[in-house]
């Protein structure tokens, strides 16, 4: 395989070139999946039924929380790919490793919020609202749990072969999928929690 | 250590937690339905853009001429997804 030494490791073959692109292309289809979800959503957000409302189970400190947990994973994130980028593989570790423990807190705080729904009569199956809203929360929250598997997988490729043009990529494809759930969340945050509140 | 933060990195940081500000200034502050969804759609949109292009580096490859088109796609069949499903069931046309 050509490498090209003058572009950072993970643009430096053709293949990794075509990786990045069709994970892009990936992204493209994730973003209609959510579009999907929150069309769906606001079609069914006031049909509650005999459950409670959006404005009655949400509150503002979780989501505070979790909001600026999973900004500051996507920075750290982006910190890792430049210190990737700098050749610097114990800093890349470092990086990474707080972005996954920080999505790590994200997640907690989502389970508690889950349950306290549940305990406030809003579970899955009491009304067209709790359904889609756990739904596309739902739907946020597990590939953020896929992605933690994915981060600890990448974090031991680096471990055990270094900077390599090929973890370089995986990694750099991770740190894409990783800012796309945060800009899905920021959707969430606005249209779901905030609009419901305001 | 100064060298692993770089400069359009930590400002892009600063600027997401303003934005992200701004958009619960709708929360906390009293406003009307159609000022705060102003807010944030813009917030939001902005948001995005910025994860893009400081965070995700769309534009800086060869391919970023296919990047944009792919996702400018995406957001587009979003968009018509989410406003056709809210123009046939909830509008009422």
């Amino acid at each position: 395989m050509k490498t090209d030494h003058t572009q950072p490791l993970e643009y430096s073959t053709e293949q990794n070139n075509l990786n990045i692109l069709g994970f892009w292309i990936f992204l493209g289809a994730e973003i209609m999946l959510f579009g999907t979800l929150f069309a769906s959503y606001f079609t069914l957000v006031d049909r509650t039924g005999g459950g409670p409302s959006g404005a009655e189970i949400f509150e503002i400190t979780p989501v505070m929380f979790e909001t600026f947990l999973l900004l500051t994973s996507s920075f750290t994130i982006g910190l890792g790919v430049h210190a990737m980028r700098l050749l610097n593989k114990k800093a890349t570790l470092v990086f990474f490793g707080i972005t996954l423990l920080l999505g790590l807190a994200f997640l907690g705080f989502e389970v508690f919020e889950f349950f306290t729904y549940v305990e406030e009569g809003a579970a899955l199956q009491t009304s067209a609202f709790t359904s889609i809203l756990l739904t596309t929360l739902g739907t946020h929250g597990a590939h953020v749990t896929f992605g933690l598997f994915w981060g600890i997988a990448i974090m031991m490729q680096i471990k055990q072969r270094g900077l390599t043009p090929e973890t370089a990529n995986k990694s750099f494809i991770f740190s894409l999928y990783w800012h796309f759930l945060d800009v899905v969340w920021i959707f969430i945050f606005s249209f779901v929690y905030l609009k419901g509140m305001m | 250590m100064k060298e692993l933060f770089p400069r359009k990195q930590v400002m892009g940081f600063v600027f997401s937690l303003v934005l992200t500000i701004v958009a619960l200034s709708v929360y906390f502050l009293n406003m009307s339905f159609a000022v705060g969804m102003t807010v944030l759609l813009v917030t939001a949109f902005i948001q995005a853009g910025l994860q893009l292009i400081v965070f995700m580096h769309a534009g800086e490859s060869e391919d970023k001429g296919s990047i944009y088109i792919n996702i400018f796609y995406g957001v587009i069949v979003a968009l018509l997804t989410v406003f056709g499903t809210l123009l046939a069931m909830i509008w009422g046309y």
